[in-house]
């Protein structure tokens, strides 16, 4: 398994977003609004990796009741680090 | 004009998403200080996505940047679309001054800044400083200069008795806001020593790194009942007499006086405005 790229907290309203590099896609969602909220936010997920040309990793996103930004921001991060990591 | 300059560090989204209900009149955003250097670019991208979807309104909004390059274009690049007020700079001297002004011209923008003034070189170009064409305020750095200078702080304020002055006379001298450093304890008594310090010198108003600190601000920057009545009987003067010249309780008042009572009553009636605060 390759390195994984993190950004963001376990805090309250904010969430954990993990990155590794994979054969495929796959996403894991932890959320504490699973019910209400996991559709949403796999979309979410799903439209920021398309607009950053994101497709063979794997990522799990631990909710802790993020808003939308904030879910977009650490992801846009842990794809920033990603990709300069790859880039290096 | 804003009262509390309320710090709220970049990375911490359930800070972001209540800092408009600590009742400042402006926010700073700190991508320095509060942060630290692993987390630079997940405050950035926080600060910047939260601006875009929720920039908190009826209230100043401001972002420390970082002065030092990479951080420095990587923090303006980011923050170029954004709707904010402006930046604050931090370690402002006149030459990281033109490196902004630089910065700005490359890409044709005039976003304004607050210089945060916390190094002994700054107090020696303070006046060029204030007038600079982008400068809309100036903000005194306490801490930082006091572990530049060996400066001991307490809550009297004799120490800083100078720079404050200085700071607070180029402010005035180039029309620009004069905002006081904040004081870093939360102890109530010694806050309000603090801000009665900054407040008699004529500061516009002051800094505060805690929601807590935030009422004791407002409220002191709020001009008294007696600061009120005193300003209503001088403009009331003024009107009936229809001169900038007049007598009033055996005392001169001229152009100047009337000018800050007309400036005291409007402020007040904006604070009232913005807070719905009583008569």
């Amino acid at each position: 398994m390759g390195k994984s790229y993190v950004a963001g907290t376990l805090e309250s309203s904010d969430c954990l977003i993990t990155l590794s590099p994979a054969d495929k896609l796959k996403i894991e969602i932890d959320t504490v609004v699973h019910e209400a909220f996991y559709d949403h936010i796999k979309t979410l997920i799903e439209k920021t990796l398309a607009e950053e040309s994101l497709e063979n990793v794997r990522l799990r996103c631990q909710d802790q009741g993020a808003l939308d930004y904030t879910i977009k921001a650490r992801l846009k991060t842990a794809i920033l680090k990603y990709k300069e990591s790859e880039d290096g | 004009m804003a009262r509390t300059y309320l710090f709220i560090p970049g990375n911490v989204p359930r800070m972001l998403q209540n800092a408009d209900v600590f009742e400042a009149d402006a926010l700073i955003i700190d991508l320095e200080d509060a942060i630290a250097t692993y987390e630079k670019d997940e405050a950035r991208e926080l600060t910047a996505q939260f601006l875009r979807a929720h920039r908190p309104q009826g209230v100043e909004v401001y972002v420390r940047i970082n002065a030092e390059e990479p951080l420095f274009s990587k923090d303006m690049k980011a923050l170029a679309p954004l709707e904010i007020d402006g930046v604050v700079l931090p370690k402002t001297t006149l030459s990281s001054l033109k490196a902004y002004e630089a910065y700005q011209d490359q890409f044709d923008a005039k976003l304004p800044l607050i210089g945060l003034i916390e190094t002994p070189e700054a107090f020696f170009e303070l006046l060029q400083i204030a007038k600079f064409s982008l400068v809309k305020g100036l903000i005194l750095g306490a801490e930082d200069l006091s572990a530049a200078t060996g400066m001991h702080r307490d809550e009297n304020g004799q120490e800083l008795l100078f720079c404050r002055s200085k700071l607070l006379l180029a402010a005035k001298a180039a029309g620009i806001r004069a905002i006081d450093t904040p004081w870093t304890t939360l102890e109530e008594a010694s806050l309000s020593l603090d801000i009665q310090s900054a407040k008699r010198l004529g500061f516009d108003g002051k800094c505060a790194i805690h929601p807590n600190q935030v009422p004791s601000i407002n409220d002191a920057f709020f001009p008294t009942e007696e600061e009120l009545r005193k300003a209503r009987r001088i403009v009331k003067r003024h009107e009936e007499t229809n001169s900038m010249r007049f007598s009033l309780d055996g005392k001169m008042v001229d152009k100047p006086v009337v000018e800050k009572a007309k400036a005291l009553l409007e402020s007040a009636e904006a604070y009232r405005f913005k807070r719905g605060k009583g008569q």
